[in-house]
């Protein structure tokens, strides 16, 4: 048990804004500036709110002889302090608009240069990750083939599925990583086997939760080559702390040659490459695919 | 206190009360235990509830000391703890998950929920406007009978081999109903203390419509009768659903309905549950012929449904003490309530909006983002009638004459607390920042400002300014003051640098942080947060000796300690059943403090004008409201 007082009272001292971890995406800095300007006009009504409550504490504090001002109050200022707050909220809803479409919203997802597939999985507590492999296409989900053997429920018919790159945990307590490559429109389809998780990017300001029966579109831009982290941000049992993976962001060679070293180790003809200790798996529900 | 009881009863023996006229020989189980007293029920809910905070916070300090030193042995009790629960004296994953569930449940439902609305509905509302008892006894009786049975069933759960509810105070589908049978104790007793709600809130509606004292219009009551009502109005609307959700929730976890659960959806757990029994097994059948298991259902359906209670219920918990807070504030400022109707429409305003605004819980949720941007608008403009709360609050204070007592104290504290929940609210509504903070510790923060900053602290204002009515002693006020010094001081300790750890990503509900690389910086603020509500926690302990101390050596309290106009403070000091002694009538409102043509500067609603006749008092103070 051990107490390092300086580190501990950081909070006290340090701005809070410093404390983000470094953004690596598009979007990341204008969700940062988003929040630093919510943050500034924070801080300015708190020390103004803080400022007259305390002020009238001193001025206004009992004293004999002293009588209370008897008074009921003023339309007008009323009136008045509904509108400010009104248009400063108002400001910030807009600014938010613009930033939430960008970042979120399917129908504006660019135009993908990279397409994976990703899964949080509960048994054994991780995540997984497709790539379509060499031939660049997916093979076609087909629900009633998921098994803990092929959690994706690649069909077994479609050639395209064939070559279908799955990556896992390498197995122990290793977290998985995956690679992608840099100053590319990632898209991610991101579904869930068997409860709620929520695939969480601290670097990238991306979190959205992986929804069994759902495939959602979360996407990215990374700017830096690195190694971040992946964690889960929805409970989802006992090891959700422990949902811990490894984003390795590369530049385009080295991307592809992290690819091709993967298609190697791949034997051609086993079938899709699965975590056994994956959870019994769900079907992805084709109309909620479509919706997305 | 027969006394009180017997003169309560010799000026007040009009038919209504004809059955209760011989008190004296209550038995002692009808008058203290099954009682029908409003009175006594409010104290019931208050022990309870009290109690079950200390459950909570034993709860909170588990889960906190984990956070600090994940993995040593907890001091004094970690080896004391069984085997299922501890290993090595250290908080297992598995128990820290159900601690963390059982931490929210027992707060929410359990401390803030009943002492808000159970304790001061009943005690305040019929006071406060000046009548005997609750429209109907036997109902409210019933609805604190329901809670005690619900918290042990909570409870219960950690004695089961699967231990207790472990998906979080949200149960979200499909962990909820995947889980075993702790999950299904924790949703019965959610729907008990949902109906003993429901059996409160219809109560306090039918009492306060049809029970006020001769005189008494809607727009002369107190702000805590006006937030109650409309708190009730809330429970009737909000609570039905969540009682549907939990229904569906539970014919998920053993009728395989799928409600909430996609096709083919396999997870474990269910095996672990001793109440399945043979529905297990028809469920193990049916696991063999994966199509035969239903399925079609949708996860998110919970979360719309389960918010579309809870985040109402969030205002359930805080517009009663906002209430409370403007009593108190005008009653120790000496000065009429700023904007007396503003408030009361700022609060109809967030009663209305609050059920609007659901969706802001569930924007990373997989909800169409589309959805996301209209949730993010209702909720920015309900933050304009919180604004307007504050500034009304500072209006109030503002030329005033205030007195720092225990109570006053707390309801500054409140505004103070509540003004940077606020804030934090504000963040977390802009949906795409929320995309990094959401379920992170920037909401543990802000859930905290509000609850206990707010709510709590609201609480216990009306403990220290209601407690001589209650008991006809008063409490002690250096002790009162002792406590909310420290309170304050280490709620803010622990809880402010919470925000900080959300801005670092750090997630919530996560029983070992330091397994990620960017979050093992902040291992040594989480152990100072751990320390700092250590103190709060013991902190807590003043106020239960306050308590007990004052009951016996406490000063007699007065009638009217506080020198406060509202009708309660008419009630002789320690009130029996049936309340008052003297016919009351109501000649004004409730906040008429530092009358200028008055040398006493408080003028309670009930005494009569001095030489002028009572309509021109009546219209002059009415006008003097729309001013
Ligand atoms: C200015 C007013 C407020 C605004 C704008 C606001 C906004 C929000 C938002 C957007 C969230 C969801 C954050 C997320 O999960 O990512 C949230 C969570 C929450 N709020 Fe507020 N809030 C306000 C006031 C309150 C009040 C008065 C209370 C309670 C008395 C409250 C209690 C809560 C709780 C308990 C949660 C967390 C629920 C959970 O996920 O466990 N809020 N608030
Ligand atoms: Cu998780
Ligand atoms: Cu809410």
């Amino acid at each position: 048990m051990s107490f390092d007082v300086s580190k501990a009272m950081e909070w006290a001292y340090k701005d809070m804004l410093t404390f983000f971890p470094e953004n690596v995406s598009t979007f990341g800095s204008e969700l940062d500036q988003l929040f630093a300007m919510i943050y500034y006009a924070s801080v300015a009504i708190f020390f103004i709110t803080y400022g007259i409550l305390i002020a009238f504490i001193i001025m206004y504090r009992h004293q004999e002889g002293r009588r209370a001002y008897h008074y009921h109050g003023n339309n007008l200022v009323e009136f008045t302090w509904t509108l400010l707050p009104t248009f400063l909220f108002a400001g910030i809803g807009l600014w938010s608009d613009d930033a939430w479409t960008k970042s979120k919203s399917a129908y504006r997802v660019p135009n993908p240069d990279v397409t994976i597939d990703v899964l949080g999985y509960q048994s054994g507590f991780g995540w997984q990750f497709r790539y379509p492999g060499p031939d660049g296409v997916f093979g076609k989900k087909e629900r009633n083939q998921i098994s803990s053997a092929n959690p994706f429920g690649i069909d077994s018919n479609d050639v395209h599925g064939k070559d279908d790159l799955v990556i896992i945990s390498p197995g122990g307590a290793r977290p998985v990583e995956a690679h992608l490559p840099i100053n590319k429109n990632v898209l991610v389809n991101l579904s869930s086997n068997d409860v709620l998780h929520s695939f969480f990017l601290p670097n990238f300001r991306v979190k959205q939760d992986a929804v069994p029966g759902q495939w959602i579109k979360v996407w990215f831009n990374g700017t830096k080559a690195g190694r971040y982290e992946i964690a889960c941000a929805e409970l989802c049992g006992s090891g959700h702390y422990n949902m811990r993976g490894l984003l390795i962001m590369d530049s385009q060679q080295d991307y592809d040659a992290w690819l091709d070293q993967q298609y190697k180790l791949k034997k051609p003809e086993t079938a899709p490459a699965a975590d056994s200790t994956a959870a019994l798996a769900v079907a992805p529900d084709s109309t909620t695919t479509k919706k997305n | 206190m027969q006394t009180a009881i017997a003169h309560a009863h010799d000026a007040h023996g009009n038919a209504a009360h004809g059955d209760h006229a011989h008190h004296h020989d209550v038995s002692f189980i009808r008058k203290y235990v099954f009682s029908t007293d409003h009175k006594v029920i409010a104290k019931q809910f208050m022990l309870a509830s009290l109690l079950f905070l200390f459950v909570g916070g034993f709860f909170a300090l588990l889960i906190r000391w984990q956070l600090a030193y994940p993995g040593e042995a907890i001091p004094l009790i970690g080896n004391i703890l069984p085997d299922t629960w501890v290993s090595d004296g250290a908080v297992t994953a598995n128990f820290y998950t159900q601690l963390l569930s059982l931490h929210g449940t027992v707060m929410i439902f359990y401390v803030i929920i009943p002492l808000a609305v159970g304790m001061f509905g009943n005690f305040c509302i019929p006071l406060m406007i000046g009548t005997d008892d609750m429209a109907l006894p036997k109902l409210n009786m019933f609805s604190f009978w329901l809670v005690p049975p619900a918290g042990l069933i909570l409870l219960s759960g950690f004695f089961f081999d699967s231990g207790a509810a472990a998906a979080g105070w949200t149960g979200y589908p499909p962990l909820g109903p995947s889980s075993g049978a702790g999950q299904t104790t924790w949703l019965i007793s959610l729907f008990m203390i949902g109906f003993s709600s429901i059996m409160g809130a219809t109560n306090y509606l039918a009492t306060i419509v049809n029970k006020r004292a001769k005189g008494l219009q809607f727009f002369q009551m107190p702000l805590t009768v006006w937030a109650l009502m409309i708190t009730a109005i809330l429970i009737i609307l909000g609570t039905p659903v969540l009682a549907a959700a939990i229904s569906m929730q539970l014919t998920d976890q053993y009728l395989h309905t799928s409600f909430f659960m996609p096709d083919n959806l396999l997870v474990g757990a269910r095996d672990n549950s001793v109440l399945t029994g043979a529905f297990i097994q028809k469920g193990n059948e049916l696991l063999e012929h994966k199509q035969l298991l239903g399925g079609g259902g949708q996860p998110i359906l919970w979360q719309h449904l389960f918010w579309f209670y809870s985040h109402p219920a969030v205002y359930i918990m805080i517009l009663p003490g906002m209430g409370i807070v403007s009593d108190v504030l005008a009653t120790f400022a000496r000065k009429p309530l700023y904007g007396y109707k503003a408030m009361i429409f700022a609060i109809m305003a967030i009663a209305f909006l609050g059920f609007v605004v659901w969706g802001h819980h569930m924007f990373q949720s997989g909800m169409n983002p589309l959805l996301g941007t209209t949730f993010m608008l209702s909720t920015i403009v309900i933050a304009v009638p919180s604004a307007i709360k504050i500034f009304n609050w500072l209006g109030t204070i503002w030329r005033g004459d205030i007195r720092f007592t225990a109570a006053n104290l707390n309801a500054l504290a409140f505004i103070a607390t509540f003004i940077i929940g606020g804030l934090s609210g504000v963040f977390m509504a802009s949906a795409p920042v929320d995309i990094y903070i959401h379920d992170t510790y920037f909401i543990v923060a802000h859930i905290h400002y509000v609850l206990f900053g707010g709510a709590l602290f609201a609480i216990f204002a009306g403990i220290y300014y209601w407690f001589p009515k209650m008991y006809g002693k008063m409490l002690n006020e250096s002790l009162g003051r002792k406590h909310f010094y420290w309170s304050f001081v280490f709620f803010n300790l622990t809880f402010y640098p919470m925000h900080i750890l959300g801005v670092g990503g750090h997630m919530r509900r996560i029983y070992n942080p330091y397994i990620y690389e960017f979050l093992q910086q902040f291992q040594p603020m989480n152990q100072f947060i751990t320390f700092a509500a250590i103190i709060l926690g013991f902190s807590q302990l003043i106020l239960i000796f306050n308590i007990f101390w004052s009951l016996k050596y406490g000063k007699a309290a007065p009638r009217n300690p506080w020198q406060a106009n509202t009708l309660e403070w008419a009630a002789p000091a320690h009130p029996g059943h049936g309340n008052f002694d003297t016919d009351i009538q109501v000649y004004r409102g409730p906040y008429e403090f530092s009358v200028p043509s008055r040398t006493a500067d408080f003028y309670p609603q009930w005494e009569e004008p001095q030489g002028q006749p009572e309509e021109v008092v009546a219209k002059d103070s009415h006008l003097r409201q729309h001013a």
